[in-house]
């Protein structure tokens, strides 16, 4: 039996967990465009306070939150080395030998890593934390259906990732399956050369292709005599309705924008 | 010889996460060498664990497994050649099928152990009587075989490793009646001639009774009953209570005792209930 | 009245690799009556499966009719909504229940069918907790199928057909994968969905006893309707199921065998009851009596 958490959303019922799939996804958007907007200090303070806001309302363990950073952590780390010691500017804080690191440097390691960070935490507090897959991929769906008019395939990009997201699972197990079968023929994954190795896989690569393609192929069947025939003419069991949370988490998000705003021009402290 | 021990083992699966569950718990049991033993429970009752516990693919999180009074964990590094020894053939088999013919396949095995060309040759040739492939299915594909062969050749693969013991998890599910005779038949045969110790997991009471010597009951991660058919299937409240059954055949000799016929409580072939009630009712045909 | 499904001479063959033709289907003709529980028997590759996939049209046949309800299917002007009604009409239910399962919750994936009919949301909302009921699966509505056993997965997929409104359901193998536990339950909703609510249900199955709980029983032998009739009437000839590679329940098999010995034993015997019936008959007719057991 294996476990796998797709994403990495955290089950619980805050107002986050309640909104509109669709509207969660405008909100991440309207988020990160907003985090584009900091343009102060001051206006990173309040950046950086909303993330803790966003966090608190989702009831989910900051060190939960925190730890879904950790594989971005290489990148954060090469932008704040990138940017601390080749920004040139005006004040000089450390010479040494051929090292020179600028105010203006450290400044801009520092925003753009709370920017990344932000962001990271922002889309994860509105989309993979608080949404489960499917429902994200059927915010997308309803969001982007006025799109089918210029003939954009939304239905199919949708039940592709619904498809997807059923079968994930399933390959995994199954490719743990075939593992294990080899091994009980002897085969040898962990040892030999790199061209070796390489070619240890075909046993696992060939069966595993089979049996996606007979799956792919029993699957269409068994939709086909359930009556799928696209995204025409189809209705669906849940209606999404906009409630009044949404609208006024909508409201703030952009009344947010707006502050942020005003921060930058009326209280520019160390402009970036 | 080829003799299986178990002492006390338990196996976890995702230990330490939110997902920790247990798939065996403090399981202890014997099973003798030379025996067709088989092994029933319902789904989730931890067989298919312990199977994979026997061959090594499994690690026992507490607990030793034995083969003739070995621990098979006392040297991690060779536990690849304990699996050469107990051979495992996993549910629906031929999906792990994968090379161009059928020789090449079932020689996949034997050419990981490193034998002589000629040792392999020798080896398909032998498995594949076996599990009853003929010489022409063996160059080809076994993609165009048909359901039931591509079983056999996928046994057969096992089998070209000459295993001391022989593990096999539902050998013939989803298969037809002959089919199912093909399969069974062909372990039987392997067993005779090898003399090595098969166990077979199955859903179906009535292929257990007419293969097994002795049988093992797993319910929820546990140990329920051990013992030979008859012993086992005499305890018809106990199987379905955790989701098993006993051989029609049994059920009717149960009926016909409640009925006050003197027949034994060790019926579970057709052939015994035959016997018992020809010797009953025999001076009274036609 | 007209029977629901009426096949006559259906003939079906696929391309084969280097260009011949295997034939599946040979001149098959046969017939069911509305609210019938027909079991096909056959050995693997007999043409069981090809036959399924005729009867709702995921196949079209080279030659031949299929009637279903009155009208041509095989008719060649067919609409494509009069397709969609036959698919819906005719609700399939596969061996593999991973494979037939298409969404990561249980009852969206039991809406799925009503959906694509264009179904009004709350009607499908009251199906899928009526279907969900049916098989009892209430409880289970909002996991994921990848966490259920075989057969809970089998229950939701027969939920996911029941939710269409079928006429006649088509079992493919359906309890082939599942535990006895599994198989019980599947059965025991085989048996309800035709007593209770009057669904045809016709079971593809290698299990003489589940074949044994129809009311009439086809044997298919490559293509060819080899016998067909109640299932006491299929399984008085043990010897010409063996002839194909099939066999009897344990039950009749055993009845045979008395038989066989000179011992008469008259009656069906088709299950455990019906057998101990049976015998306990003979003995009587022969004098011979025993007492019940002491408790």
């Amino acid at each position: 039996m294996t476990s796998i958490t797709l994403g990495q959303y955290f089950p619980g019922n805050s107002l986050l967990h309640r909104l509109d799939p669709r509207f969660k996804i405008v909100l991440a958007v309207l988020y990160i465009t907003a985090s584009f907007l900091c343009k102060s200090i001051w206006s990173f303070a309040a950046l950086a306070l909303s993330a803790v806001v966003l966090i608190l309302i989702s009831r989910i363990p900051p060190s939960f939150v925190l730890r879904g950073l950790r594989p971005i952590l290489f990148i954060m780390l090469f932008t704040v080395v990138l940017n601390v010691f080749l920004t040139r500017g005006e004040t000089l804080l450390i010479d040494f030998w051929i090292i020179h690191i600028y105010l203006e440097g450290v400044l801009t390691a520092l925003s753009m890593v709370l920017r990344i960070t932000v962001i990271i935490i922002g889309t994860g507090m509105f989309l993979t934390y608080t949404t489960t897959p499917i429902a994200l991929t059927d915010g997308i769906e309803r969001l982007f259906s006025p799109l089918k008019v210029f003939h954009l395939p939304v239905h199919e990009f949708a039940m592709m990732m619904t498809i997807a997201l059923r079968f994930i699972p399933i390959l995994i197990e199954e490719t743990e399956k075939i593992m294990a079968a080899q091994k009980a023929r002897g085969a040898d994954f962990s040892t030999g050369s790199l061209m070796q190795r390489a070619k240890a896989l075909i046993p696992i690569l060939v069966p595993l292709f089979v049996s996606a393609f007979r799956r792919a192929d029993e699957l269409a069947v068994a939709m086909e005599c359930r009556c799928y025939r696209g995204g025409e003419g189809r209705t669906r069991m849940t209606v999404l309705h906009a409630t009044a949370a949404d609208w006024v988490m909508l409201a703030a998000m952009i009344l947010f924008g707006a502050v942020l705003l005003l921060i930058n021009r009326f209280a520019p402290g160390f402009a970036l | 010889m080829n003799t299986l021990q178990l002492e006390h083992i338990s196996y976890l699966y995702s230990a330490g996460t939110p997902y920790e569950m247990r798939a065996l718990d403090d399981v202890s049991l014997t099973i003798r060498g030379g025996t067709v033993t088989g092994l029933i429970g319902h789904t989730g009752s931890g067989k298919s664990t312990l199977v994979q516990l026997l061959n090594g693919l499994n690690r026992p999180t507490a607990g030793r497994v034995l083969i003739d009074g070995e621990d098979i964990w006392e040297k991690p590094k060779e536990i690849a050649r304990l699996r050469y020894r107990v051979g495992l053939v996993m549910q629906y088999p031929e999906y792990q099928l994968f090379e161009e013919t059928v020789r090449a396949d079932i020689a996949y095995g034997p050419k990981n152990m490193g034998l002589s060309t000629e040792e392999i040759e020798a080896r398909v040739l032998e498995a594949a009587e076996f599990a009853g492939i003929s010489r022409d299915m063996l160059d080809q594909s076994p993609f165009d075989l048909s359901g039931g062969q591509k079983r056999r050749a996928a046994i057969a693969g096992i089998m070209a490793m000459r295993p001391e013991v022989l593990v096999l998890d539902e050998p013939a599910a989803g298969l037809d009646p002959q089919g199912r005779e093909e399969i069974l038949g062909g372990i039987r045969a392997y067993r005779e001639k090898s003399g090595s110790t098969v166990i077979i997991v199955s859903h179906s009471m009535e292929d257990m009774a007419r293969y097994c010597d002795e049988l093992i009951v797993m319910a929820n991660a546990k140990l329920l009953m051990q013992g030979s058919c008859e012993e086992i299937f005499s305890h018809p409240e106990e199987l379905a209570a955790v989701g098993l059954d006993v051989p029609q055949i049994t059920r009717v000799a149960e009926l016909l005792r409640q009925r006050g016929l003197p027949l034994p409580e060790s019926i579970y072939t057709v052939e015994q209930a035959a016997a018992a009630l020809r010797q009953l009712m025999g001076g009274v045909g036609r | 009245m007209e029977p629901f499904i009426q096949v006559e001479q259906l003939n079906y063959a696929y391309d084969e690799d280097g260009g011949q033709r295997r034939r599946v289907l040979r001149d098959l003709s046969f017939s069911v009556e509305r609210g019938e529980y027909v079991a096909i028997l056959g050995h693997n590759g007999s043409g069981k499966s090809t036959l399924a996939k005729l009867l709702n049209l995921i196949l079209t046949p080279d030659s031949g009719k299929i009637i279903i309800a009155g009208r041509e299917i095989t008719d060649p002007n067919l609409t494509e909504d009069e397709l969609y009604e036959v698919r819906r009409r005719m609700g399939m239910v596969f061996q593999n229940p991973d494979n037939q399962l298409v969404a990561t919750i249980v009852e969206e994936d039991v809406a799925f069918g009503p959906e694509n009919l264009g179904v009004p949301s709350e009607e499908i909302r009251r199906r899928v907790d009526e279907a969900l009921a049916l098989v009892g699966m209430t409880k289970y509505a909002h996991h994921e199928p990848h966490r259920l056993s075989g057969g809970q997965k089998q229950r939701v997929a027969i939920a996911g057909i029941i939710a269409m409104l079928p006429d006649c359901i088509i079992f493919d193998e359906s309890t082939a994968m599942l535990d006895p536990m599994g198989r019980r339950d599947v059965l025991r909703i085989m048996d309800n969905l035709n007593r209770e609510r009057g669904i045809t249900v016709l079971t593809i199955t290698h299990y003489m006893n589940e074949a044994a709980r129809a009311d009439r029983v086809l044997v298919l032998n490559d293509g060819e309707l080899y016998m067909q009739g109640t299932p006491a009437e299929i399984f008085s000839h043990p010897d010409r199921l063996a002839a194909i590679g099939l066999d009897v329940p344990q039950c009749t098999d055993l009845v045979h065998q008395l038989r066989d010995a000179g011992i008469a034993v008259e009656g069906d015997c088709l299950t455990p009851a019906q057998c101990a019936d049976a015998i306990c008959a003979a003995c009587a007719a022969s004098g011979i009596t025993f007492a019940p057991p002491r408790t």
